[in-house]
């Protein structure tokens, strides 16, 4: 569906390289906070990036993510500095509904993301369709596709209210795909799935990402952040503590001061390599430590 | 597990079919006219008239429930004051000592029944009998503004979403050594408690919810919204519709002629002017 038809779809990964969000000396602090959730934060994501946020409970993560898409500071009151652009669009100045429209978030909880309006899955998945004046046929035809995607087919008739976490984490993602946007932002949103099920939506994201689409992606998985992210970013405690590819960012020797476990790949061609066993450098990615322990064990 | 939305459960019958604006024209259109009719005869008919609809949509059981139910209590009431000590009253049929029952009153107080029953019926097999994603749909169709049609669902699913959260919070107090069980005042004082948390948590809920909606583009402005759920008008709808709305206008027309003396009704009893 909207994988094959998305709107970006053909857009090569790389030929545009404007950034899609761009953080401008973004701080926040809760109402009531003592301590600033997000400090004098500065980056930006180009458009068709992989960008994935790590980092300890409480770095400042999911404030991150409601930020881009406009729930701070619209819903969640506080003291703001700096600004995010959104595909240019100001987060200050733009309303969700509006930023919406450029950009989709999967909660971290999933049953967050129901309407609770609808009664049948089907229904759940068109919502955001029909607040956008989409017509029946398209609508029909876009909520069969994602169910497809998603393998929610067999539950379309079936009360949101009566799912279990993972079905309803599927329904969450595909309400939020279904809707086309340019940039989705992933909090966790995998945490009630099983791990065959993660991986099968993970399959789905990156395949959105080769069509174009930008994927913002809070994760605790290293290995698959090391495996398939164009850039990462460590947020400790509000600050962006480093930024860079995998490679750059789990390589760094102070990573675990910020609350960040370095991926099981690069602890075994990182130890291969310090014991002689091996010549390959200390790499991230699953490639590099086969090949290191072959080339160990030969 | 609690159920989502309004009580509807399809049962496959021709009044669940009909267009639910056609829906919503009959229970304005019956209630009205028995509160025009100078008597509670046309009431107490179109009473009957639903107790046959409700079985022919196999809901009789628990719509004679209902009536029954709310009927019995409320007519002894309202006979008791309004036979007893209205000031209609003139034409004295029993006297007990404290209290002189007067026809005029009794039959004030079966219009005031029979009104009611014939609002509350209707409106009960129209809630039984639409889903309220159709119903929604079907106004926002006519031109009720979108954000109506989401408090109209909002409303209906307050309740489920209650009831979810308290037995999830029931379990969690029950695994921390509450009991909830036993006779009314045991249970009573083991409700109190979860009561809190069910009430706030249900507003931390409400605006989770605000937030939703607005990143899945319910603060859009400048768009006609479409539904999913797709409601279509067929010609017995449109039939059904405007013979009930015929109806009340003859009703209307007959009990303002029989006001101003125009016309007598012969099946008027002790109707008053």
């Amino acid at each position: 569906m909207a994988l094959w038809d998305h709107p970006l779809a053909g857009t090569d990964r790389g030929f545009e390289m404007s950034a899609s969000i761009a953080v401008r000396n973004f701080s926040f602090e809760y109402q009531g906070a003592d301590a600033r959730a997000l400090k004098n934060v500065n980056f930006e994501i180009m458009k068709g990036d992989f960008f994935c946020i790590i980092g300890a409970n409480g770095a400042g993560k999911s404030t991150l993510c409601n930020a881009f898409v406009g729930l701070v500071p619209h819903y969640f009151s506080g003291k703001i500095r700096g600004d995010i652009l959104v595909e240019g669009k100001s987060m200050r100045q733009s309303t969700v509904a509006q930023l919406s429209e450029t950009i989709g978030l999967v909660f971290q909880n999933p049953f967050n993301q129901l309407s609770y309006t609808a009664g049948t899955v089907a229904e759940e998945l068109a919502y955001s369709l029909g607040n956008r004046g989409i017509a029946y046929e398209e609508m029909e035809r876009r909520v069969q596709d994602v169910a497809r995607m998603m393998r929610i087919d067999d539950i379309l008739d079936r009360n949101p209210a009566e799912l279990s976490g993972g079905q309803v984490q599927r329904v969450a993602f595909g309400s939020t795909f279904i809707m086309q946007p340019e940039i989705l932002v992933l909090d966790e949103c995998t945490t009630q799935l099983d791990p065959m099920g993660g991986e099968e939506i993970f399959d789905i994201v990156r395949r959105l990402n080769e069509r174009g689409v930008t994927i913002v992606m809070v994760d605790h998985d290293m290995e698959r952040v090391a495996e398939h992210a164009d850039k990462v970013m460590v947020l400790d405690r509000g600050k962006v503590a480093a930024l860079g590819t995998p490679q750059e960012v789990f390589s760094a020797a102070d990573l675990d001061v910020h609350g960040v476990e370095a991926p099981d790949f690069l602890k075994i061609t990182r130890s291969l390599y310090e014991a002689g066993m091996s010549g390959h450098k200390p790499d991230v990615t699953q490639s590099g430590a086969i090949d290191a322990t072959r080339e160990a064990l030969c | 597990m609690a159920h989502a939305l309004n009580s509807f459960h399809s049962l496959g019958t021709p009044l669940e079919r009909m267009h639910p604006i056609t829906k919503i024209v009959a229970v304005l259109a019956l209630g009205l006219s028995a509160l025009l009719w100078p008597d509670f005869t046309l009431g107490a008919a179109l009473v009957l008239v639903l107790v046959v609809v409700a079985f022919l949509s196999k809901l009789g059981h628990p719509f004679m429930k209902l009536i029954l139910g709310f009927g019995v209590p409320v007519a002894v009431m309202l006979l008791f004051i309004q036979g007893g000590y209205s000031s209609r009253n003139v034409t004295i049929i029993a006297d007990w000592g404290f209290v002189r029952f007067g026809l005029e009153g009794i039959e004030h107080a079966a219009k005031l029944v029979t009104t009611l029953l014939v609002f509350l019926g209707s409106f009960y097999l129209m809630n039984k009998t639409t889903y309220a994603g159709r119903l929604v749909a079907a106004l926002t169709q006519v031109g009720v503004s979108s954000k109506i049609g989401y408090l109209i669902l909002a409303s209906l699913n307050v309740v489920p979403q209650m009831q979810l959260r308290l037995a999830v919070i029931q379990q969690a107090q029950n695994a921390r050594g509450l009991d909830t069980q036993g006779g009314l005042v045991a249970r009573l004082k083991a409700y109190i408690p979860i009561l809190g948390p069910v009430v706030l948590s249900s507003l931390t809920d409400a605006q989770e919810r605000g937030m939703t909606l607005e990143t899945r583009g319910f603060g859009i402005d400048g768009v006609r919204r479409t539904s999913y759920v797709q409601v279509h008008a067929r010609r017995a709808d449109f039939v059904v519709g405007c013979g009930l709305l015929l109806f009340l206008i003859m009703v209307a027309v007959l009990s303002v002629m029989w006001h101003c003396g125009i016309i007598p009704l012969p099946v008027l009893i002790g109707g008053s002017r």
